[in-house]
């Protein structure tokens, strides 16, 4: 019988089990998929998960491919950035020579800033209330850690954070290609465009962990191990219809069929509304908690589009986001519940794992484009509730295989099989919440302790042994299995 | 002759005049030095057409504070603040909705829309009210400098983090998102009506360049509650006479405390010695020297207008060269020939005497932000119209009136420019828009008066035409204004100080900079 449930076989949740099986649990994890995704894991490894759980040993192998960005230019040829300081500099100097220059700086001073949230994001989110002594001394320490980084940090993390990203690109370059794709980095699965506010957090977010100059978050196959490493089990097909609690203590689960299965400790990674208000009788809780959960801002806004191709295509990290208009206009269509006329998107070639289907196995490229904005909830002209249908997921197709093509034109006979997915179906096949991959926008109103909400920020629900540790937990999603980490260790400090 | 000043004010503005009536207050010797004719900088009255009084720029007093108001008895000299009893957002489908003062007609108004707005209505008011209460003393505070390593410094801070802890931890969190949440996701979380949730959040993008859904707008509606805080003082409201009397009678009482005020008298340039400001130098050559020069004028115009790049660091420049100003806001200044009739709620009544706000939805106000982003004006702007002859019978003819709209987005930077063409296309869309809701406007013009952020900029001398001497956002708040490090009045100038609304707490007609300046200078003799 197992000591612990897990629900989600997610990259936090597999995180969180192996720290619990770790610490002596028995632990099953509960996925209602029938299958592992195809997909690599997006987001920043961790050092302390890679060391604790020896994933290197395991496997784990991060893609790092240069360049990381690739956008093309109107004179021809393409603006390319690299994790190569260097080469990213000659490269910008086919467009500016000022910017050139000043990419190195740039670099260093959102370092520095992305470290100070780097320093945040590998613990549980600090309470600035809390009365705990030693808190307050950690907390004391972390605010003398940051000043030691200097003046000119402090300085930067505070304006950064709030900041529009259009602004502190507009600020340091000129060139409206380099602006363009790095303010599509900062606002990648966020509605928000990049003249809103707060939108150069998703930029130093997406920086965290990434070497010097590298403002995407690397790809791994960080699942796939973790689903291969010995010490869990993992059952698929298998969904929670409920949450068992017998006073206020959780006892275990009830899964669609009707099975239970009981256990002293159940952690979720699925999204807070759906763990607790849909698989856990509300009555466990108070009011006010149902409405902040109700008001969790969770806004899906991106749709993928799969292709396979017979031949390699040149451009394995291109991005369509020409200027930071093409990109504001892209979210402006987001905002009244449209799909783009003219979406921005970024590529990654994709290395196939044979194991998974036979489609993929026989293909020799697989092209995942990441396109934005395409909204969960759509809206027609007049404001009614409008429906995701095929001439819309055509449209979509087409508009990507017409820009592919306009970068290298034989790609139309290579193309065996293109998809799109569109948020709806990236819930059903990714667990994305609405099509959200972060769960909770990335927000600084949903940040530290106030993610989800603040009375759940620390990983623990009001049920006894509940706990939740999903990418709408600090320090939320694009981070691989922060939040597993951080919530394992706060359910074992607990017990 | 050469008086020797223990102070000279740049910039005969609202809160010039309070920091020289503080300053003359404490018995310093003290002369304003104002560019035109007339003192008020953007808080002035004109009698544009004979027997037609406009405030031309700002038109309402916001958040005057009270303690300001009561220091230099300025009902004593003339002050005398009206309130304005309602806000009336009319609709496009013919309907309005309606904000009283009266609580329970409010309430049974709001119910018309959405009894679940009218039952949040009560809840939602309250923790303004708490929440106004919580972030007050923040006005009156002067930044502490979160870099600094000094004892004083860092005291500051913890002093700071102290009151803030001392909050509790539901106000703490609700500031937090009052601070980073968008006016539209905040008052999503409450409300369902989209016309008060498009008024309400109105107040949250005026002077920037955002729309309702951008973050950090939601922080704006607590303005409107801490006005009420104020209470007898009628902090928020409207001045008799028009605004340019709140100029008049702070200057009245600066005077009175033995402050010299010198119209027409343009400073040209801060005089530096040895790193340490003198004096001035007046635009035909006269030199004013003073043992501190307090500039009320902005950021960029007095560091790099009136000092100079050449005697300030290369880091502080480029910090005040990145300062965003961007005016948004535009004035259009009506004389009517009768009051307007508004198809929603026919003929003169109470809701003339109030605010009258176009406003219909979110969705509204987010498009006409979405023009003014890639550099046009909305079609369709937000207004926030008053008819102070309602109000203040002297204001206009018997049986005529004068309108004040505030209109928004008006960028700055057009597309192309402002030409004269421009700005009258702008008033078009502005009495278009409002010919809309009150079809007589058209009729009933009498003359018309367009101020855009262009006109600002050169009539009152405010860099692009911003209101608040610099956007009000949070990258550019509380320690950040004007510039990291010296957000505590001081410049790297030895002798200059700031007193402006591009320092903290920023703009609006509150008078707290000029009085936080001062009390600092005093502080610092002292």
């Amino acid at each position: 019988m197992a000591s612990a449930i897990v629900i989600g076989a997610t990259v936090d949740g597999l995180v969180a089990a192996h720290y619990l099986a770790r610490a002596g649990h028995r632990v099953l994890v509960l996925d209602e998929r029938s299958s592992a995704s195809h997909s690599s894991t997006v987001g920043w490894v961790p050092a302390p998960i890679a060391r604790d759980l020896a994933l290197e040993q395991h496997g784990l192998r991060i893609e790092r491919v240069g360049p990381w960005l690739a956008a093309p230019l109107e004179a021809g040829g393409h603006l390319e950035l690299y994790q190569d300081i260097a080469r990213s500099v000659e490269s910008i100097r086919r467009v500016s020579n000022e910017d050139a220059q000043k990419w190195p700086s740039f670099c260093a001073r959102m370092a520095a800033a992305a470290r100070v949230l780097e320093s945040l994001y590998t613990a549980p989110p600090p309470d600035p209330l809390t009365d705990d002594r030693g808190e307050l001394w950690q907390m004391a320490k972390w605010a003398f850690g940051t000043r030691r980084a200097g003046p000119q940090t402090v300085v930067d993390v505070l304006r950064f954070l709030p900041m529009p990203v259009a602004d502190l690109l507009d600020d340091w370059f000129e060139s409206a290609a380099l602006k363009g794709a790095l303010g599509a980095m900062a606002v990648m699965h966020q509605r928000q465009g990049p003249r809103a506010s707060g939108s150069t957090f998703g930029l130093l977010h997406h920086h965290v962990g990434s070497p010097l100059g590298v403002f995407r978050p690397a790809r791994s196959n960080i699942v796939q191990v973790l689903e291969r490493r010995p010490g869990i089990e993992i059952r698929r097909n298998a969904q929670v219809a409920q949450i068992q609690v017998s006073g206020g203590r959780v006892v275990g689960v009830v899964l669609s069929g009707g099975e239970e299965i009981s256990a002293a400790l159940v952690v979720s990674s699925e999204h807070p509304r759906r763990a607790l208000l849909d698989q856990l009788d509300t009555k466990w809780l108070d009011p006010a908690l149902v409405r902040a959960l109700r008001n969790v801002r969770a806004r899906g806004v991106v749709a993928r589009v799969t292709l396979v191709l017979d031949a390699a295509f040149d451009q394995p990290n291109l991005v369509i986001a020409p200027s930071l208009d093409y990109v504001q206009r892209a979210h402006d269509d987001g905002k009244y519940g449209r799909v783009a006329e003219q979406p921005w998107f970024v590529v990654s070639a994709h290395r196939v794992e044979p194991a998974y289907g036979e489609r993929a196995a026989a293909a020799t490229h697989r092209l995942e484009v990441h396109l934005q904005c395409a909204p969960y909830a759509l809206r027609d002209d007049q404001g009614n509730d409008d429906r995701w249908d095929d001439s819309l997921r055509e449209a979509i197709a087409g508009f990507v295989v017409q820009k592919l093509r306009e970068q290298q034109p034989a790609i139309t006979n290579s193309v065996r099989s293109i998809s799109v997915e569109a948020p709806a179906d990236l819930q059903a096949r990714e667990g994305w919440y609405e099509g959200q991959a972060y769960d909770a926008d990335l927000a600084l109103d949903q940040a530290l302790w106030m993610r989800p909400v603040p009375a759940l920020a620390r990983y623990r629900t009001p049920i006894e042994g509940l706990y939740l540790c999903g990418p709408a937990m600090h320090p939320g999603g694009g981070i691989a299995g922060a939040a597993g980490m951080n919530a394992a260790q706060e359910i074992l400090r607990n017990r | 002759m050469t008086t020797q000043y223990d102070a000279i004010v740049i910039g005969g503005g609202h809160n010039g005049l309070v920091a020289a009536a503080y300053l003359a207050r404490a018995g310093r010797k003290v002369v304003v030095l104002e560019r035109r004719e007339r003192i008020g900088g953007a808080a002035y009255s004109d009698q544009v057409v004979p027997g037609f009084t406009f405030s031309v720029f700002s038109y309402v007093v916001s958040l005057l504070r009270p303690e300001i108001i009561r220091d230099l008895e300025l009902p004593r000299h003339g002050l005398h603040i009206l309130p304005l009893e309602s806000t009336l957002t009319p609709l496009a489908n013919g309907d309005y909705l309606a904000q009283w003062n009266d609580h329970d007609q409010n309430k049974r108004e709001l119910a018309r829309h959405s009894l679940r707005d009218a039952e949040a209505y009560d809840d939602f008011s309250r923790l303004m009210h708490l929440m106004a209460r919580a972030v007050k003393p923040m006005l009156s505070m002067t930044p502490p400098d979160p870099t600094s390593t000094s004892p004083r410094e860092l005291m500051g801070l913890w002093r700071l983090g102290k009151y803030f802890r001392g909050l509790g931890r539901e106000q703490f969190n609700e500031l937090h998102k009052l601070l980073t949440m968008s006016s539209a996701d905040y008052l999503d979380e409450w409300f369902e009506s989209e016309a008060l949730k498009g008024t309400k959040s109105a107040s949250g993008i005026i002077g920037t360049l955002h729309g309702p859904r951008s973050p950090g707008t939601a922080y704006v509606l607590l303005h409107h509650y801490m006005g009420e805080l104020d209470g007898v003082f009628r902090a928020w409201g409207f001045a008799k006479g028009g605004n340019g009397s709140v100029s008049a009678a702070i200057a009245a009482s600066a005077q009175a405390f033995g402050a010299q005020i010198r119209t027409q008298a343009p400073v040209a340039q801060v005089l530096i010695e040895n790193g340490r400001a003198i004096g001035v130098v007046l635009e035909g050559g006269e030199e004013v020297r003073g043992k501190r020069v307090i500039s009320g004028a902005d950021p960029r115009r007095t560091f790099l207008g009136l000092v100079g790049a050449k005697h300030l660091p290369n880091d502080f420049v480029a910090e005040i060269e990145r300062f965003k100003f961007r005016g948004t806001s535009a004035k259009v200044n009506l004389a009517l020939a009768e009051a307007p009739d508004f198809t929603c709620m026919p003929g003169v009544g109470p809701h003339l005497r109030g605010a009258i706000s176009i406003s219909p939805s979110v969705d509204y106000l987010e498009r006409a932000y979405d023009q003014a982003k890639y550099g046009e004006f909305s079609q369709r702007p937000y207004m926030d119209i008053i008819i102070p002859s309602m109000i203040d019978p002297g204001m206009a003819p018997p049986g005529k009136h004068v309108m004040s709209i505030f209109a928004q987005y008006a960028p700055y930077h057009l597309n192309g420019g402002w030409t004269d063409a421009k700005r009258n296309a702008f008033g078009d869309a502005v009495i278009d828009t409002l010919a809309h809701y009150a079809p007589n406007i058209k009729s009933s013009i009498l003359h018309r008066q367009v101020v855009v952020p262009a006109d600002i900029e050169n009539m009152v001398g405010i860099s692009e035409g911003n209101i608040f001497h610099g956007e009000l956002t949070l990258q550019q708040m509380f320690f950040l204004r004007p510039v990291p490090k010296w957000a505590k009045y001081k410049t790297p100038i030895a002798g200059l100080y700031q007193c402006g609304s591009g320092t903290h707490p920023g703009g609006g007609v509150m008078g707290a900079p000029g009085r936080n300046a001062a009390l600092g200078i005093l502080a610092e003799a002292a």
